[in-house]
């Protein structure tokens, strides 16, 4: 399920009212999706405010989230300065869903800031427009990041930062990175038994699960959720949840959750303060979970994800932050050039940066980053190989089945390859479903 | 409130009070307003007018956006306020009419939205018209013709005209330096004396031609689907203001024979299910599909689906369990202290009872939440406190027991309120003569409070099972209709019908709102029969008095 599932509420909402229901009935909030984006937001989900009104009397409305605002703003008016008109920069708290519907009723902005992987349920939508960038400027992107701008075939935006997942280590008690899951386990194990630590290794895997992070384990003995067409593109028709090498990974999973690696009581929700306690030695997160750190104080270095033996390194997903133009955008001409000639700037992909701390998806941008930044380089690094997270709308049908099929085997529930027969199955009846 | 202070309130109107008045008006004298102080009727008139300028705002707003159904709505009910209230005809309606509008908007209303919505495939992709979905595929097909220079563009109109309306000409300059100007008939020699060049190649003046700001650019919607027709059937778009690439669009569309054409693979592709699909079945529809009447189909997919039929029993029983359970336990312990605090010797009673209340003040969001994390089987406080290893949310029935405990929680300050204000309009008179009588504590709450309690509180708890009947964000927040058993996600042990509705409606690759507004149809029906059983029994009570 899904974060745009707020609006799908609405009809929840509309039986609630018919039910005549007493007391205040109280919308439910969506379950945040693994995406990177929600991770971070997932806490400040419940409380929904109001979407931003369309400012009636700018050139050109951008809409993002508010931590990107202030330095979109800069740009913007210096942009406006260039062109004499007036743009306006305006917080939203749930761009996906809140453009969706504002769109719909032709009061959306022209351009919003938004993660690559809305991008199948916005051209479904019709929401978005394509975005012809030149030969010579996509290739300033990092070529995984241009990827994932694309939707058969078609560029819908331009990138300007790139996520994943890679493995935190507290460095007072583990000062050097493992290579191998075994390895971590072992070190992990010693540090238990002395006494030093509480927990093995800290991952987000909750009651329900999480396909986002169990996607790295399929991945390492070559399986995944979508095998790949000839043109590069996810295909929905091929779901490799049971694959051979799929089911290697639910096996690895399997004996991590034995070995008490990883639990079903470690979620979202208590991941963080159990690493920020300094009782945990690994954490297996993105670059959202280190601010907290931070705070905490807590002595820490990112590495790329361990091996596992038998199979290969562990690939996260990549999460691709872009901008699109809406379909329906009142200054498409204004709009474009914003995104065409002002984001693909250095200085700009700097200042996002600086707004975000992801590793830039403008390869000379992450170049000047990295020289100064090891935490950048070594997320940069930890995401090597990694494939854009899929951003075709059948990936809606995944995230639940694969999540609670890898929740199961870890808590040792049901054995692997009948519980992932049972998940490919799931998956395939949904997407048939349309 | 004490029966004694409703007394009072009612005492000083009667026979001089502005009933009467009303009353004698109301006799056949004609004008109402005849008797009524002039200031009254001023203030009346403003308020009419106050109610009908807001509704003409309304309708304002409702003109710019096109809904001219609202409009007329709007006009209506501004008719209605008028004629009710500036005459005199109907006095009841008086009374009525607010009740009447909110009645229409807020209950009738969704309803029939609902009912329309379930008859429709309403959902993500397919959202707009079939004639939308052909623009958007169609527009979105434009590439980049390979092998074709990006031009530098700026826009420009010819001399003297009016550059909002006038024809438009892009003036392009390409890798080489080579100038041209380009408008609807093709693509011409620009000669490179006339121009005036920018560092970039782009042209910042050119004889004869009269060049358009960005902002004049950006008015300028014609512009949006301007291209200059290529030899090869494509065009010469722009990019933003000062781009320009050689596009063409991929795809085409047959109006007689209602079919797609790729272009680039020959495939043809006709409606299928609101969805443009292949012809020959292989490969992906299009994404953008359209909305349209289904019929009955989401009913028949709602009475024929496997999953839901398996499955239809044993969550309807759990969720019939799950309310009445609700119901009685907070009930019965927000009764049990209600009555404890009823006590006339206890002191500081107000302080004990802002405490009781302060659950039912904190968002039901936020201690949804912090239960869930309590009972979580490592880290949660409830198994660290009473040393259990219970597995709270993972466990079938241990998870049904959270979520009760929970809403006990969140559910006693409410029938504790409830039960406190039926309690104190319980006559003093009649518990007297039960003490005289000689009839034990017991007895008196057995006998002469819980009936009286009960005719008092009997609807309310049907609303309360009602609500819990559908209690969504509880079951969401704390299991998310989990733990899963039978190895698939579509039916969990903890799931109401109303969090079972929402993932079957919601877990296909996009949001189906027409199947959920059918299931939401099912519930209703449930829910409005049960209830209906419920009334029936409250009326029996009341015979107790």
């Amino acid at each position: 399920m899904h974060k745009r599932a707020i609006g799908a509420a609405a009809i929840t909402g509309v039986a609630a009212l018919l039910l005549g229901a007493c007391g205040s009935s109280t919308t439910p909030a969506a379950k945040p999706t693994p995406s990177a984006t929600t991770t971070t937001t997932a806490a400040a989900e419940p409380t929904k405010p109001a979407p931003p009104v369309r400012d009636a009397a700018a050139d050109l409305v951008i809409w993002a989230d508010a931590d990107r605002v202030p330095v979109i703003q800069k740009y913007a008016d210096a942009f406006g300065l260039e062109n004499n008109i007036k743009v306006a920069v305006q917080v939203s708290t749930d761009v996906r869903q809140q453009f969706k519907d504002a769109t719909k009723v032709d009061k959306g902005p022209d351009v919003i800031v938004g993660a690559h992987d809305w991008l199948g349920e916005l051209v479904q939508n019709g929401t978005v427009a394509p975005v012809n960038l030149s030969a010579d400027v996509a290739a300033k992107f990092a070529p995984q990041a241009m990827a994932a701008t694309k939707f058969n075939g078609q560029s819908y935006g331009v990138p300007y930062a790139v996520e994943n997942i890679g493995l935190v280590r507290n460095t007072d008690l583990a000062p050097t990175a493992p290579a191998t899951m075994d390895a971590l386990v072992k070190a992990g194990q010693a540090l238990v038994k002395s006494g030093k630590a509480t927990n093995i290794l800290i991952q987000e895997v909750g009651k329900t699960g999480n396909a986002y992070f169990t996607y790295p384990y399929l991945k390492a003995f070559g399986g995944g959720i979508f095998a790949t067409k000839a043109n590069g593109d996810y295909d929905a028709a091929k779901v490799i949840v049971n694959s051979a090498g799929s089911l290697k990974g639910a096996t690895a999973l399997q004996s991590l959750g034995k070995l008490k690696a990883l639990s079903t009581n470690v979620d979202g929700t208590n991941a963080d303060a159990l690493f920020d306690a300094g009782k945990a030695p690994f954490y297996i997160t993105g670059p959202w979970a280190i601010d907290k750190a931070k705070k905490a104080n807590i002595k820490y270095a990112i590495s790329p994800l361990p091996s596992l033996a038998g199979g290969g390194k562990m690939q996260p997903f990549l999460g691709v932050q872009m901008f699109y133009v809406s379909a329906k955008a009142k200054n498409a001409a204004l709009a474009e050039e914003f995104v065409t000639n002002y984001v693909p700037r250095e200085d700009v992909q700097l200042a996002l940066f600086e707004a975000g701390h992801r590793p830039p998806a403008l390869t000379s941008a992450y170049d000047k980053v990295a020289a100064t930044d090891a935490d950048v380089k070594a997320w940069f690094e930890a995401g090597q190989g990694g494939q854009p997270m899929p951003n075709i709308p059948a990936m809606n049908s995944v995230w639940g089945p694969l999540g609670q099929a890898a929740a199961d085997v870890i808590a040792g529930k049901t054995a692997p390859k009948a519980r992932f027969d049972a998940a490919q199955k799931e998956i395939v009846a949904n997407i048939a479903k349309g | 409130m004490s029966p004694q202070d409703i007394q009072d309130t009612r005492g000083p109107k009667g026979p001089t009070g502005v009933d009467d008045s009303a009353k004698v008006t109301g006799l056949g004298y004609g004008r109402p307003s005849g008797t009524s102080p002039v200031w009254l009727t001023i203030t009346k008139w403003v308020l009419i007018a106050l109610v009908v300028g807001l509704l003409a705002i309304v309708a304002q707003k409702t003109i710019e956006q096109g809904a001219w159904v609202g409009v007329v709505i709007a006009a209506f009910v501004a008719m209605c306020v008028v004629v009710v209230y500036g005459t005199g005809r109907s006095v009841p309606l008086k009374y009525l009419l607010p009740g009447l509008v909110l009645l229409v908007a807020l209950q009738i209303w969704p309803i029939a939205y609902t009912v329309a919505t379930s008859f429709t495939n309403y959902g993500d992709g397919h959202t707009f018209s079939k004639q939308d979905s052909v623009d958007s595929i169609i527009a979105n097909s434009v590439r980049e013709v390979p092998n074709t220079p990006r031009y530098k563009l700026s826009v420009a109109v010819k001399e003297k005209s009016d550059p909002a309306t006038a024809e438009a000409f892009y003036l392009l300059t390409d890798p080489a330096g080579t100038t041209f100007v380009g408008d609807l008939t093709g693509l011409n020699d620009l000669p490179a004396a006339d121009v005036e060049k920018a560092p970039n190649g782009r042209i910042t003046k050119a004889a004869g031609y009269q060049i358009l700001s960005a902002i004049q650019v950006n008015a300028r919607k014609d512009l949006n689907s301007f291209a200059v027709p290529t030899k090869d059937g494509g065009g010469i778009k722009r990019v933003g203001l000062s781009e320009a690439f050689e596009g063409k669009a991929n795809v085409s569309y047959d109006k007689t024979s209602d079919t797609l054409t790729d272009r680039a693979t020959g495939k043809k592709y006709v409606p299928l299910n609101a969805r443009w699909a292949p012809v020959d079945g292989q490969g992906d529809p299009f994404p953008q599909g359209w909305k349209e009447n289904v019929g009955f189909k989401n009913f028949q997919n709602v009475l024929t689906n496997d999953t839901l039929r398996s499955g239809f029993l044993k969550i309807f029983a759990w969720n019939f369990v799950f309310a009445v359970v609700s119901v009685g336990s907070t009930f019965i312990l927000g009764m049990l202290l209600a009555l404890l605090l009823n006590n006339a010797k206890l002191r500081g009673k107000g302080l004990y009872r802002s405490l009781m209340i302060l659950p039912y003040a904190l968002p039901g969001f936020v201690t949804a939440l912090v239960w869930s994390s309590m009972f979580n089987q490592d880290y949660g406080l409830i198994n660290k406190m009473l040393h259990l290893n219970v597995d709270w949310l993972g466990d079938p029935w241990a998870a049904k027991a959270a979520i009760l405990i929970t809403n006990l929680w969140l559910g006693f300050p409410y029938m504790f309120i409830v039960c406190t204000g039926a309690l104190q309009s319980i006559p003093g008179d009649v518990l007297e003569a039960a003490k005289i009588d000689g009839a034990s504590a017991l007895r008196t709450v057995r006998s002469i409070v819980m009936p009286l309690l009960l005719v008092a509180v009997g609807p309310l708890l049907i609303a309360s099972f009602a609500f819990n009947f559908n209690n969504f964000g509880l079951i969401f927040l704390l299991t998310g209709g989990g733990p899963f058993e039978a190895s698939d996600t579509s039916i969990g042990s903890s799931d109401l019908l109303i969090t079972y509705a929402y993932r079957l409606a919601f877990s296909g690759v996009s949001p189906n709102y027409g199947l959920a507004a059918t299931v939401s149809i099912f519930i209703f029906a449930f829910v409005a029969l049960m209830s209906y059983q419920g009334f029936r029994r409250t009326k029996a009570l009341e015979d107790v008095n």
